[in-house]
């Protein structure tokens, strides 16, 4: 699961990247508003994060340009700003959710979750695919009732498969949610970051779709 | 002590009265003065025509001849205050009542040597008899070999002065009356000239009060430059109000992103194992929050009020609810009247329902309804949730500033009282009740907008 931050604090920004990266997301940072425009409209995210008062371009006219250009990123803005008339502003800019500074940063990290969870089409905070559960609210993963450990890498691959269970992900797609856009990436990471989790979870829940890529399937199609 | 008045009107007044009453006094002595000398003239006919003949009976010798003196028959009866005298260098003849001369007949001196007065022109004068009677005179110079001789004939002075009294009578009456008239003239004017000044007060109260924006420019031209620096003034001080906003707005939200930082810098790897500075971020955080609710809830009674469309208010607040609490699945029921438009700025309705519906949200456990009618001059905005609601007493303390009923979520402890704040800036009220669905029924009552009705 890969998340954009637009802030411009770099103190904040810093604190919130660790914080995701600890809770196994991979994180994108922009300064700026002309920055992050660029990156939300180009790379691929499960979300973002976006501040409001930002140099450059301010945070609502990134958004809707986004939204003008038929980007549907999920959007969390994270902002001072906490009037209900800018929160109202922020909803019709096409904003999904609002955070208010200061703010725990369990909140943002559980707002996330559910953002890609409902994003994906999921009303229910767990998602569950044959013996295995994915609890979006606590981002934890239970194999027949019992906690599932993963690594960073595995818990952001295994997440935006069940996210999209018994539905084929691009291989391509795949990569780019999980690695961040500095990472330096060998094109075959992916397949051992599949086998890892296929000795984890059993090799029949995930299925490889020859030139396509990948799908998590209880195995009943 | 000070006599200007502190009025204008009664200034204006005074000055009026005062110019009336020295106007009207110059013209009673003015007119008392011709009116004077037309009686005198008369009398004075009659003395000239008695001197001329007492004239005649001087002889050259300087004597009186008292075979030529001829008395007009005025003079004939004695204590009427008729009288006359001749004196000369021979001696001192009388008729009449014997007259005492109180005032030399002129307005200089007469030189010791030499004539004073000349044989043709009779002077004027004053004097008493021995009753006591004021007695007008004529004085008249003869000349003879034998040197000057004086005639004087006096007559009463009251004759003359009868009809200068009747005619002062109503004369002074007249005047009075024009007086009166005048200063009556005078108050109507000062009512109709200063009413433009009242209805500028008026006007200026209604700025205030917030019912229109500025003064009506429309004045008399010596008062629409004031006009205009009200104006002016309204202008800058919302300049000023708006600056003052700003300023604390920015100053707020600029202690928000480092405040964020250091929250989420202590939640990190065991910087504040036991929550306490974390507590204390807080209490900052809630602070901050309070100053900049308390900023935004103290501007609206200094502007105009707005008028805000009650309907596509709520409908973007509901979807603000939706995202915000998009984890909880909440159904919205109830209706809103239509065309329903509210008395105050948009962003203050925004505030109040705003408030009013995320608490809505974050209590209840399944629905949440929201209803508006119109009631008469108001709008009632009444807002229900199926939560458990709050007892009377609470629903006492949920008003008091700073105080959180739940702790709950990340709301503030004082929506309710900056809402109930913001509802009485805007000439409303808010109360708490227990709603039919179970949970806490809040209504919210606003004055009604004619405008775009």
């Amino acid at each position: 699961m890969r998340v954009l931050l637009i802030e411009d604090d770099p103190a904040l920004s810093g604190a919130i990247v660790r914080a995701l990266r600890a809770e196994s997301f991979a994180v994108d940072v922009a300064g700026n508003g002309e920055d992050g425009a660029h990156l939300g409209a180009t790379e691929r995210y499960d979300a973002a994060v976006l501040d409001l008062g930002l140099p450059r371009k301010d945070g609502l006219s990134v958004l809707r340009e986004w939204r003008d250009a038929g980007c549907n990123l999920p959007v969390l803005i994270l902002t001072a700003r906490e009037a209900w008339s800018e929160k109202v502003a922020g909803f019709k800019a096409g904003a999904d959710d609002y955070l208010t500074k200061p703010f725990r940063v369990e909140e943002v990290v559980m707002r996330l979750r559910a953002l890609v969870r409902r994003a994906a089409g999921h009303a229910n905070a767990v998602v569950t695919c044959g013996k295995l559960a994915y609890n979006a609210q606590l981002g934890t993963f239970e194999l027949d009732g019992l906690p599932l450990k993963l690594t960073a890498l595995e818990w952001r691959v295994l997440s935006v498969l069940m996210l999209r269970k018994e539905i084929v992900v691009d291989r391509g797609d795949l990569m780019e949610r999980v690695y961040e856009g500095d990472a330096d990436v060998d094109s075959n990471s992916v397949e051992v970051i599949i086998g890892r989790l296929r000795k984890k979870i059993g090799a029949a829940m995930i299925e490889t779709v020859r030139g396509r890529g990948y799908r998590v399937t209880a195995g009943q199609s | 002590m000070n006599f200007v008045p502190r009025s204008l009107s009664g200034r204006l007044l005074a000055l009026s009265a005062l110019t009336t009453l020295v106007a009207l006094a110059f013209a009673a002595v003015a007119i008392g003065y011709v009116l004077e000398r037309f009686v005198i003239q008369s009398l004075d006919q009659q003395l000239d025509a008695q001197a001329a003949m007492l004239a005649r009976a001087v002889r050259d010798d300087g004597t009186l001849a008292p075979s030529r003196i001829v008395n007009l028959p005025e003079f004939e009866s004695a204590g009427q205050g008729w009288g006359w005298r001749v004196v000369g260098p021979r001696g001192r003849w009388m008729g009449g009542d014997p007259i005492q001369e109180e005032r030399l007949p002129d307005r200089a001196p007469p030189p010791r040597d030499g004539p004073i007065w000349t044989e043709h022109r009779p002077a004027p004068g004053e004097g008493r008899t021995p009753t006591g009677e004021h007695v007008h005179t004529r004085t008249q110079a003869v000349s003879t070999p034998e040197g000057e001789v004086t005639v004087v004939v006096g007559g009463p002075r009251r004759l003359a002065m009868a009809p200068l009294r009747e005619a002062m009578v109503p004369l002074l009456g007249s005047l009075a009356i024009l007086g009166v008239l005048l200063a009556l003239a005078s108050v109507v004017q000062l009512r109709y000239g200063l009413r433009p000044l009242r209805a500028l007060q008026a006007s200026v109260a209604d700025v205030r009060a917030g019912r229109v924006r500025h003064v009506l420019s429309d004045q008399p031209l010596e008062l629409a430059p004031l006009a205009a620096e009200l104006n002016a003034l309204v202008d800058q001080n919302e300049a000023q109000l708006a600056h003052a906003r700003r300023h604390v707005a920015n100053l707020a939200h600029g202690l928000k992103t480092p405040l964020a930082a250091l929250s989420v810098k202590l939640a990190e790897g065991g910087h504040d194992p036991d929550g306490e500075l974390r507590a204390m971020v807080a209490n900052i955080d809630e602070r901050v929050r309070h100053h900049l609710g308390r900023a935004r809830a103290a501007a609206p009674g200094s502007e105009q009020k707005g008028h805000t469309s009650l309907t596509p208010a709520i409908d973007g607040l509901i979807a603000v609810m939706k995202g915000v609490h998009a984890e909880r699945a909440i159904a919205v029921t109830g209706e809103i009247a239509p065309r329903l438009v509210i008395a105050a700025d948009a962003q203050d309705v925004d505030e109040m329902l705003g408030n009013l519906l995320d608490n809505a949200w974050r209590h209840a456990r399944s629905t949440v309804r929201v209803a508006a009618t119109s009631t008469g001059r108001y709008v009632q905005v009444v807002i229900e949730d199926d939560g458990c609601g709050l007892s009377p007493a609470a629903s006492q303390q949920a008003l008091v500033p700073g105080r959180r009923l739940d702790e709950r979520g990340d709301g503030h402890g004082f929506g309710l009282p900056i809402t109930q704040e913001l509802a009485e800036l805007n000439g409303g009220t808010l109360s708490l009740d227990k709603a039919q669905l179970g949970g806490l029924r809040v209504a919210l009552t606003l004055p009604g907008s004619q405008a775009g009705e």
